[in-house]
């Protein structure tokens, strides 16, 4: 999972060097931490939450593969 | 070897080579410049000509090897009222958007797509085309994933399918640094649901043609409303209209008397 988000969100955004990717699972749970540059937030995201969104759904497929479930935050940098 | 040439037009000379410079992504001493028309400025902007010139890439340059065909290309210029900063803008614009070879713009979509469905575990075959009727920027790609069982990637409601569509064109777009469109189908499936859409439009529009009253479909993304809409577009008996908000938007078939 992590490579999939790794190497979508590194070919949206300006700032490549800053996406890193963190993925904790329990229980058959995934849940995977997006960090981008702040200025990047918003390719990552996209209007409405569109291209996150779309992002979630072939996570969710891929996640579902292998009967589990998945879930995504984009976290901005403090 | 065939020659690439670009034939450009701008309110003067100067412009116009720096905008075919800017297209092409080369310098001046890599091309011929042809000038074609000097283009007269005119009198407060009456009778002005814009200047016309051809540029021939000199063989042996980095674009003529990626562009074996001839590729003439007219780029238009705004009016010359506002010339210079409009040249200069529309040289920046070009400069984004070299003038790239179908091989390359395939090979990477292509690439794309077949990585992220890697990256998915998803095993399958992935050709990306061109469609063949059509011709310049505006063109869609056309990629065709094939491979077993691959129902999982179209989704309820198409929900994969125009995700993967929707993250690939974005990947794709910032790659070579411009907006593409990218249609991907899997096993056919697009060809199929356009058949069955356009089938259930007709049908619909019957059943609200006889009896009087307004048909609801079912939710669609924008694409499948899309086809309702053409479906419908000619028939004197009905409108058609979408309601309500993504994703649950549908299209209403209204009998027109």
């Amino acid at each position: 999972m992590k490579e999939l988000v790794e190497f979508v969100a590194r070919s949206l955004v300006d700032d490549p060097e800053q996406v890193t990717v963190t993925e904790t699972s329990s229980q058959g749970k995934i849940h995977v931490e997006l960090h981008v540059a702040r200025e990047d937030m918003g390719r990552i995201i996209g209007k409405g939450g569109r291209v996150a969104n779309a992002l979630r759904a072939l996570m969710r497929v891929a996640a579902a593969r292998e009967g589990k479930q998945v879930t995504l935050d984009v976290v901005e940098p403090r | 070897m065939e020659q690439t040439t670009l034939e450009v037009l701008a309110p003067t000379v100067e412009e116009a080579v720096a905008k075919g410079l800017a297209e092409l992504n080369l310098t001046q001493d890599e091309v011929e410049v042809e000038v074609l028309d000097q283009g007269t400025r005119g009198l407060f902007g009456l009778g002005s000509r814009q200047a016309r010139i051809r540029l021939l890439v000199k063989t042996g340059t980095a674009a003529n090897a990626a562009s074996e065909p001839v590729k003439a290309v007219e780029v238009e210029a705004e009016a010359p009222a506002a010339a210079v900063p409009a040249a200069a803008e529309a040289a920046t614009a070009a400069k984004k958007s070299p003038l790239q070879d179908d091989e390359f713009i395939l090979g990477v979509a292509q690439a794309t797509v077949k990585e992220i469905l890697e990256k998915m575990g998803v095993r399958a075959e992935v050709k990306a085309s061109f469609p063949e009727s059509a011709q310049g920027d505006e063109r869609n790609i056309w990629v065709e994933v094939q491979g077993k069982d691959l129902s999982f990637l179209i989704g309820r409601r198409s929900e994969t399918i125009n995700s993967l569509q929707y993250i690939a064109s974005l990947m794709v777009g910032k790659e070579l640094g411009r907006w593409v469109s990218l249609q991907i189908d899997v096993e056919g499936y697009r060809q199929r649901r356009e058949r069955a859409l356009r089938q259930l439009a007709r049908r619909m529009a019957e059943q609200a043609v006889s009896s009087g009253r307004r048909q609801v479909l079912e939710p669609m993304p924008a694409n499948e409303r899309r086809i309702i809409h053409l479906e419908l577009r000619d028939n004197p008996n009905v409108v058609t209209e979408s309601t309500g908000e993504e994703p649950a938007r549908k299209v209403t078939i209204k009998p027109t008397k």
